[in-house]
């Protein structure tokens, strides 16, 4: 022990000047998390998304205890069949239940969407903390590699590759993602190399700790900010893209519904049954306006460049 | 004489730029005994920080050239990157001048001073938080138990500091290289710090390194001093002596532009003149000398060594090595 005489002298004014005024512990993550909470629109929005996602996993329940069709039953019976109580929503063409189809859909676009965010997140940031933090050549080389990724015209590579791979929700996250991660590793990269010039990074390897705990426990935490923030606007991007990719046939390909294709089969019966395409369409349009609204309310709670 | 803990031999660290290479540590050797305070003084840019972080091999982007760091019987500069993060932490330990910035600020404190011991001894979360609240307790903290959940942002500069101080500590290691670890803090806070490293110094018996430009705070905490000027030592030798007589002209300036209270007369201040030089364009010979007020026409051509002068010092200065006395104002 240091000699509890002096230690009393010495902490006589330093407990009565700094625990005056402590508060309840409140970390960035609580801070943030209170912002997001104010932010009334940001909330619905973020519900909204969240509602649907779990519609997107429980499809298979939805179809047999809310609607009672299957997404792929045809049934030339009842063919066009106005919204109303046999088909809430109404059915197309082959009598399939639009309802049925459209929550199945969510499958295809909700689940594509968090499947690209995740991996151009992986990939990116793990370059880009890798050319950011080591610098030098591997970040020219990197850095390059991202430069030549982000000028290839994405839609080609997305024709190209469909025809190479059959798409399915995997195949085609990957693809959307092959051409995502090129801005994650820029953005990182930019985030590391400002976060690497703090003390705690000297301080941190002052105390004998390899590259990995600094850029896995240190730098990371403190770029995850930039990283929700994108990864919450990207994914009402990729819903767009993924609706755009089955549009052209690019995407899931028909009988999988998926909200692209659905828009694709509904153009012939515009005319005859509007709803066939405006159902797809304002899904596809809520969706994705609000994702964007909640990833602007993520941004404007976490993102700690916007705090003064 | 026992052997000393640490010996910095001819240490040489570059930094290249733009205009040229920059010589931030030009030829320094000292030695560190056992439990003693050395302190490192000199103006910003001298060389003192860039010694430090040379030493624990942490100078990117400069680069070690020449010269040796004895810790142990092994040359620090010669170890592979994985013996020396083996000493980082857990043989010499630093603290850095701005707490507010050397925390991290996304974990709570006591994760953090633990954090040297889950890294060297493999402790578990737990144990290492539990180390951490009791070493927190040690330097000061108040409510250590509960202060430990608090994150960086919610402890005053002093505290952060003395949060720092504990975490070099919790590995208990041989050397504590403290850089400046008083100059963002209050007046009233630097000097429980410095008491505290003083008791550390007595209770651990960690030989400390004190960098400081504050010759004031040396007065009080060190036995022995090295006055750094440009990348190079211009004096050494033990505080008291070196203090009362100063044997190189830059120490002699630096003492005399400080404020006393027991001063007899009430004069002037009296700074400096002068500059400290650019490190990529010295000045010919001592590089002290455009700024020097005993200058004689060797300084401006010749680059004296560090030698003996008087009993018990060092210093690299023509002037003082052939015997003149420095007096006057």
């Amino acid at each position: 022990m240091i000699g509890p005489s002096r230690v009393a002298e010495l902490e006589m004014p330093a407990a009565g000047i700094e625990t005056a005024g402590s508060r309840p512990a409140q970390s960035y993550w609580n801070e943030s998390w209170e912002r997001l909470r104010a932010n009334r629109i940001g909330m619905a929005a973020g519900t909204l998304i969240l509602v649907m996602a779990v519609i997107a996993v429980m499809a298979p329940v939805f179809s047999l205890v809310l609607t009672h069709y299957q997404p792929q039953t045809i049934n030339l019976l009842e063919t066009f069949a106005k919204p109303g109580a046999g088909h809430l929503l109404g059915s197309d063409e082959l009598g399939r239940d639009t309802l049925t189809r459209l929550i199945w859909g969510a499958r295809v676009s909700l689940g594509v969407a968090f499947l690209t965010v995740a991996m151009s997140l992986t990939l990116g940031t793990t370059l880009g903390m890798v050319a950011g933090y080591y610098g030098g050549w591997i970040d020219d080389v990197l850095m390059r590699l991202v430069d030549t990724v982000l000028a290839i015209p994405a839609i080609f590579l997305f024709i190209l590759m469909s025809i190479l791979f059959r798409p399915n929700a995997f195949t085609l996250a990957a693809i959307i993602a092959s051409v995502g991660w090129g801005t994650v590793a820029r953005l990182v990269r930019g985030e590391v190399l400002s976060v690497k010039q703090r003390d705690f990074i000297v301080a941190t390897r002052s105390i004998g700790a390899r590259d990995s705990r600094l850029m896995v426990r240190h730098l990371l935490p403190n770029v995850l900010p930039v990283l929700i923030v994108a990864a919450s606007l990207g994914v009402g991007q990729i819903i767009l893209v993924e609706a755009a990719l089955d549009f052209l046939g690019l995407g899931i390909q028909p009988p999988t519904p998926s909200w692209g294709n659905m828009l694709t089969n509904a153009q012939s019966y515009f005319f005859r049954s509007g709803w066939l395409v405006a159902l797809p369409g304002i899904t596809i349009f809520i969706t994705v306006l609000a994702s964007n609204l909640f990833g602007n309310a993520i941004r404007d709670a976490f993102d700690p460049r916007l705090k003064s | 004489m026992t052997q000393p803990l640490l010996q910095v031999q001819d240490l040489h660290t570059v930094f290249s730029t733009k205009e040229g290479q920059v010589k931030a540590v030009d030829g320094v050797s000292f030695e560190l005994n056992v439990g003693e305070t050395l302190g490192i003084v000199g103006e910003s840019g001298c060389g003192k920080s860039v010694t430090a972080l040379s030493i624990m091999r942490l100078q990117r982007p400069g680069r070690i050239v020449g010269g040796k760091v004895m810790f142990k019987g092994q040359d620090l500069t010669r170890i592979s990157e994985y013996e020396m993060r083996e000493i980082r932490g857990r043989e010499i330990a630093m603290i850095f001048q701005d707490p507010m910035t050397s925390l991290n600020p996304v974990y709570r404190v006591g994760w953090q001073v633990g954090e040297p011991t889950r890294v060297h001894n493999g402790w578990d979360a737990k144990k290492a938080f539990s180390s951490a609240v009791s070493m927190l307790g040690r330097v000061g903290i108040p409510s250590a138990a509960s202060r430990a959940k608090d994150y960086p942002h919610q402890f005053s500069g002093g505290m952060r500091q003395r949060a720092m101080i504990a975490m070099g500590l919790t590995t208990t290691p041989h050397v504590l290289i403290a850089d400046e670890p008083t100059t963002a803090l209050d007046v009233t806070i630097q000097a429980q710090i410095l008491d505290l490293l003083r008791d550390v110094n007595r209770e651990f018996g960690t030989a400390t390194i004190l960098i400081t430009h504050n010759l004031g705070v040396v007065a009080g905490m060190c036995q022995r001093l090295i006055v750094m000027y440009a990348g190079k030592i211009v004096e050494a030798g033990p505080t008291a002596d070196v203090f009362a007589h100063p044997k190189h002209p830059y120490t002699w300036s630096l003492l005399r532009s400080i404020p006393r209270l027991d001063a007899e007369t009430h004069e002037p201040l009296k700074p400096i003149e002068g500059l400290p030089p650019n490190l990529v364009d010295l000045p010919g010979g001592c590089a002290f000398h455009p700024r020097c007020a005993f200058r004689v026409e060797k300084c401006s051509r010749d680059v004296p060594s560090l030698l003996r002068v008087g009993d018990t010092q060092q210093a690299a200065c023509w002037v003082t090595q052939s015997g003149t006395e420095l007096k006057g104002g």
